[in-house]
């Protein structure tokens, strides 16, 4: 069980289905590796549930016979599928993914070393604002440090790391304020992996901050 | 009427002898209510009675995947209409991820450490619960559901400070945990 949680409002979000794509993955992520959240999610969901089934039919809910008829119809298209496999299988090159990462995985994706102090690979994910990035630091290795103009969620997926609010794990979700600087660096042991969901480019704040930060800001690092 | 159990017996039908007789009745009791449940959200009645067909036609074909230790059926059609959802509302935008890969997110990865079975009993516990909610932390859930708004969001609407709507979600879902943890073992 991880020592950070995401937030409630953020699994409410997740839950009512009201998270933009980047956001959203780095609480499926978090969900998958924390069976407390996942516990919040499963309730959250069954509120939907009961609001659902709360819904009075009688006047705008209601449906044609001919409707009926149509979806039948459409059935003998639709095959029942069978029961999938266990979720959770693991991906072959990113052993340390869990199950909501690996539609996203595509095949030769590789890691590429940004400023020579770490490694990402970016994903993309079609209609989505954010700037969303796998990273991936060696033990005792930093980020350079930062801040956010807009918001940053992290959750971590192997190792750990330890910044100035503390350290985090395996399942472990971080929620970046905007005005935050912050400078994590990789816990002992394996190298530490987390999925990374940016709102607004990063503002590089150490000394070579001035001439990297246009390149920031325009995706090339 | 239809009881959690004779939900959950309708969709095994479907999934171990492809029961038409048992869509049809599952189609007559979720889909108006689907429907009327993405109404909410502003859609109008002819999109709102497509997003409830397709999220029928989806519990049809995956059926076999319900497991209603799990989750109730109502739950797990609530999981599926909003994916529906969040397709149409993409569709009037730019095409994105598939959400039928969101319905493994569904799935904990560890059987073992999770036995939260919101069916049953729970499930009508809940619907005693939602009613218990005070009326500013209510507002606030139905708003999340029903217009699909983040947090954010909704403070903006209300003209509400974030830190409010924060507290209101928190107390709401300690309430929620509280209630239903006695529930389980």
């Amino acid at each position: 069980m991880s020592r950070h949680p995401a937030p409630d409002e953020l699994l409410l979000d997740y839950a009512a289905g009201a998270l933009p794509d980047g956001p959203a993955l780095a609480v499926a992520l978090h969900v998958a590796l924390d069976p407390r959240s996942q516990r919040t999610v499963d309730r959250l969901n069954a509120v939907g549930g009961a609001l659902i089934e709360r819904e009075p039919v009688a006047d705008f809910g209601a449906i044609d016979d001919a409707v009926l008829e149509k979806a039948l119809a459409r059935l003998e298209e639709v095959p029942v599928e069978p029961r999938p496999a266990a979720p959770g299988r693991r991906h072959q090159a990113f052993e340390w993914a869990p199950a909501p990462l690996v539609p996203h995985l595509r095949p030769g994706m590789d890691w590429r070393r940004v400023m020579g102090k770490f490694d990402e690979i970016r994903l993309d994910l079609p209609g989505d604002f954010h700037r969303v990035s796998l990273l991936r630091l060696e033990s005792g290795r930093g980020l350079p440090e930062h801040r956010h103009a807009g918001y940053e969620y992290t959750v971590v997926l192997q190792g750990g790391y330890t910044d100035e609010t503390g350290n985090y794990g395996v399942g472990d979700f971080a929620v970046g304020p905007g005005d935050h600087r912050h400078e994590p660096i990789a816990d002992p042991g394996e190298p530490c992996i987390a999925l990374i969901v940016v709102e607004n480019p990063i503002v590089l704040t150490g000394p070579w901050g001035r001439w990297l930060n246009p390149l920031v800001s325009r995706g090339w690092i | 009427m239809l009881s959690a159990e004779e939900a959950a017996d309708l969709i095994e039908a479907i999934a171990i002898r492809q029961d038409r007789a048992a869509f049809a009745r599952l189609f007559q009791y979720f889909a108006p209510r689907v429907k009327a449940f993405i109404m909410r959200s502003g859609a109008d009645p002819e999109a709102a009675q497509e997003v409830a067909q397709e999220a029928l036609i989806m519990v049809w074909r995956k059926a076999a995947s319900f497991d209603r230790t799990k989750a109730s059926a109502s739950t797990w059609l609530y999981t599926i209409a909003r994916n529906k959802r969040i397709d149409h509302l993409r569709r009037n935008n730019r095409p994105a991820i598939d959400t039928d890969d969101w319905l493994t997110v569904f799935a904990p990865e560890d059987d073992d450490a999770d036995k939260s079975v919101l069916a049953g009993q729970t499930y009508t516990r809940l619907k005693a619960l939602l009613g218990g909610l005070s009326a500013d932390q209510l507002v606030v859930i139905e708003k999340a559901f029903f217009e699909d708004k983040t947090h954010t969001a909704i403070a903006e609407e209300l003209k509400l400070p974030l830190g409010t709507v924060k507290s209101r979600i928190r107390l709401a879902l300690a309430r929620l945990r509280e209630a239903l943890e006695k529930d389980e073992p």
